[in-house]
């Protein structure tokens, strides 16, 4: 998942950054808003994190902008005086939701995993896809029930895939939001992590439940 | 209705009174004085007249063996026809009457009690009333005559009626011409005052906009006498908006400067936690610095201002947003927020104002309650507008003991108990700012339900 946090205050940006990082997030930063907005409009993201006083350009008209020029990814605000007239304001610019400042990294998280979720059509916490059920805010795997031991990087590809079921992945895009700029695309880690996570979900494989399509990447097949 | 204060007075019933007051005096003075000079000049050609009528009673009078009688007839018609108005006497103090006209025939003499105490010569014109009651003006002449000791006098007299018929006639059409003109003037004076007065009415319908948002400021053309407290009344509005949202730019950057640290620390906080006990230590005292700060900034948001510049905001509106913006919020509760709102009702005050409230009222019951929200506001009473606003949800309520200690006003926050909001706090400072009720209890819906009760309300046109 490829979050973009856009913060002026660069101590605080710098733990939003680290933190979600070690939640296994991939994380872009920006500190004001013509950059952000600039990010926001140029990548993919899977969500933002926003504050409303940002310099340059505030918090609001960089949502509103974004949101006009088509960006549908959930936007979690984050305001430091925490009254209505300023959520109102966010939530009607096209944010999703706000978190007042200071927060505990958990609540952000909380909030990002059920934005991402309801972004992907789902509704309550835990996701299915046949026998493979996933929960989002426990972070757990079960096929048949059966709990499946997986790695933080296992668990961030299967999340994706099934948070976009029967859509055909291209590794491109896996790689985008799932590892940082920097990695090297490459690499074959990519077709490891998938390989680890078919045995894993279907040591027996009777299952199957993530297809090769050719030449264009992953899908997670939903149930018929 | 009780007295009205002298303040109560409008204008235009001020200057009314005023103007009608001075046309009563000035046309009643003006219709004593033309009445009084009428009747004068009336007296004088009565007395000039009777003066004349006296030269012609001493020309036909002759006496011959003490006995007076009429040597020729009379010029004047009027002393030959019986009871003409027209009388003449010729007496004497001391034998009484000696001659009368033959006009005078019917009247007796006694009870005319004429005046002899004229000196030789003497002529005295009067009114006088005869013991019969009839009135008549009179003109003595005292001569001596020849051989007699005692003066003898000559008396015309006529009577008053025709003069006084006369008098009465003139004061009639003078008294309703002077009515006519007074009424002309008043209709007048009404019509110049609603002129004179209309840049007033105006004013007051400009500040009528501003209070309901229509318009920011006055216009600028006005009269010369009224432009300058139209100007000082612009500026007035412009400074105070000026000093709001410089106090609420202060606020928001307090707000930012305060807040942006405390969330440092708790992220530090978070990511250090080596040891438990110091950490949820730090925890504990940032919380509360935390609260503290969001309840006094929250509160400040208040201003209380239900002056008569205060804006008006349509309440059903701004329940709209708060919902628009909890059901987004919300939407793994998939709660539903009931609206029953008139939306004839406008608050009159600051829109962030009623924002907090509702927010933090709406936002409880979303938390608290299991999915189901009502929000309703209704007239309690009309005379003066008063208006219920409820907050109700399907949770567990609020019990009887803790609902006293949620109302207090500017509750000590270190005595809040863990996990408890600052919301209800806010909600009832703001409210009372604005002198509004609140009270809590059980809704039907199975939860708590608030009931904010405000006087600052107008009614939509």
């Amino acid at each position: 998942m490829r979050l973009l946090v856009v913060e002026d205050e660069s101590l605080l940006r710098q733990q939003l950054k680290s933190g979600l990082e070690r939640a296994g997030y991939v994380v872009d930063d920006a500190a004001d808003g013509v950059i952000g907005l600039y990010q926001a409009t140029e990548y993919e993201y899977d969500a933002a994190i926003i504050d409303l006083g940002l310099p340059k350009l505030d918090g609001i008209s960089v949502i509103r902008q974004l949101r006009e020029a088509g960006k549908r990814f959930p936007v979690l605000i984050l305001t430091a005086r925490g009254d209505w007239q300023d959520k109102v304001a966010g939530l009607d610019a096209g944010a999703d939701d706000y978190v007042v400042k200071p927060f505990r990294l958990e609540e952000i998280q909380a909030r990002l995993n059920a934005l991402l979720r309801r972004a992907a059509g789902f509704a309550s916490p835990t996701i299915t896809c046949g026998p493979v059920q996933l929960d989002t805010s426990a972070k757990r795997v079960s096929v048949h029930g059966a709990n499946v031991e997986l790695t933080a990087y296992e668990y961030k590809t299967l999340e994706y895939l099934m948070l976009h079921p029967d859509q055909v992945i291209s590794k491109a895009e896996l790689t985008e939001h799932l590892y940082a700029q920097d990695y090297d695309r490459d690499s074959n880690v990519l077709e490891v992590f998938v390989r680890r996570l078919r045995q894993k979900l279907d040591p027996e494989q009777t299952l199957q439940p993530i297809e090769t399509v050719r030449g264009q990447g992953y899908r997670m097949r939903a149930p018929d | 209705m009780v007295t009205a204060r002298l303040g109560g007075y409008s204008l235009q019933s001020r200057l009314l009174v005023a103007v009608t007051v001075l046309l009563t005096v000035f046309l009643g003075l003006t219709g004593a004085v033309l009445d009084r000079a009428f009747r004068n000049s009336l007296e004088t050609g009565v007395a000039e007249q009777l003066q004349v009528q006296i030269y012609v009673l001493l020309a036909a009078v002759d006496e011959a063996d003490g006995n007076f009688y009429f040597s020729e007839n009379l010029r004047e018609p009027r002393f030959s026809q019986l009871n003409s108005n027209l009388y003449g006497f010729i007496s004497s103090a001391s034998e009484g009457e000696l001659l009368r006209t033959s006009s005078a025939l019917d009247i007796d003499y006694e009870t005319l009690g004429l005046n002899h105490d004229l000196a030789i010569g003497e002529t005295r014109f009067g009114r006088l009333r005869t013991k019969a009651g009839t009135e008549f003006f009179v003109t003595s002449y005292a001569v001596t005559w020849e051989n007699r000791l005692s003066p003898i006098l000559f008396s015309v007299l006529e009577s008053t009626d025709t003069i006084e018929a006369e008098a009465s006639n003139f004061r009639n059409s003078l008294w309703s011409w002077l009515g006519g003109l007074a009424v002309l003037l008043l209709i007048l004076q009404i019509l110049l005052l609603r002129w004179g007065l209309a840049p007033l009415r105006r004013l007051a319908r400009d500040l009528k906009k501003i209070e309901s948002g229509q318009s920011e400021t006055l216009d600028p053309s006005y009269p010369r006498e009224l432009s300058a407290v139209t100007q000082n009344l612009n500026l007035l509005i412009q400074s105070e908006r000026k000093q709001q949202s410089r106090y609420r730019t202060t606020l928001a950057d307090l707000a930012h400067s305060l807040k942006t640290p405390l969330a440092v620390i708790q992220g530090e906080l978070g990511s250090h936690t080596s040891d438990i006990n110091q950490a949820s230590l730090v925890q504990e005292q940032l919380d509360r610095m935390n609260q503290i700060i969001s309840y006094q900034l929250q509160r400040a948001v208040s201003t209380g201002d239900t002056g008569t510049l205060a804006r008006q905001v349509n309440v059903a509106s701004v329940v709209a947003k708060v919902a628009r913006t909890l059901e987004k919020v919300y939407a793994d509760k998939a709660v539903v927020i009931k609206r029953d709102i008139d939306t004839e009702l406008n608050f009159l005050g600051d829109e962030r104002d009623l924002l907090e409230m509702l927010g933090n009222l709406m936002d409880n019951a979303c938390k608290y309650g299991r999915g189901m929200v009502a929000v309703s506001a209704s007239l309690a009473s009309t005379m003066p507008p008063r208006m219920s606003l409820r907050v109700e949800d399907n949770g567990t309520g609020i019990s009887v003991p803790d609902r006293e200690r949620v109302l207090q006003r500017g509750v000590r926050l270190d005595t809040l108990a863990q996990g408890q909001g600052i919301g209800l706090a806010v909600v009832v400072d703001i409210a009372t700012s604005y002198g509004a009720s609140v009270s809590v209890t059980d809704s039907p819906m199975g939860g708590a339900s608030i009931i904010l009760e405000f006087d600052n309300i107008r009614i939509a046109d």
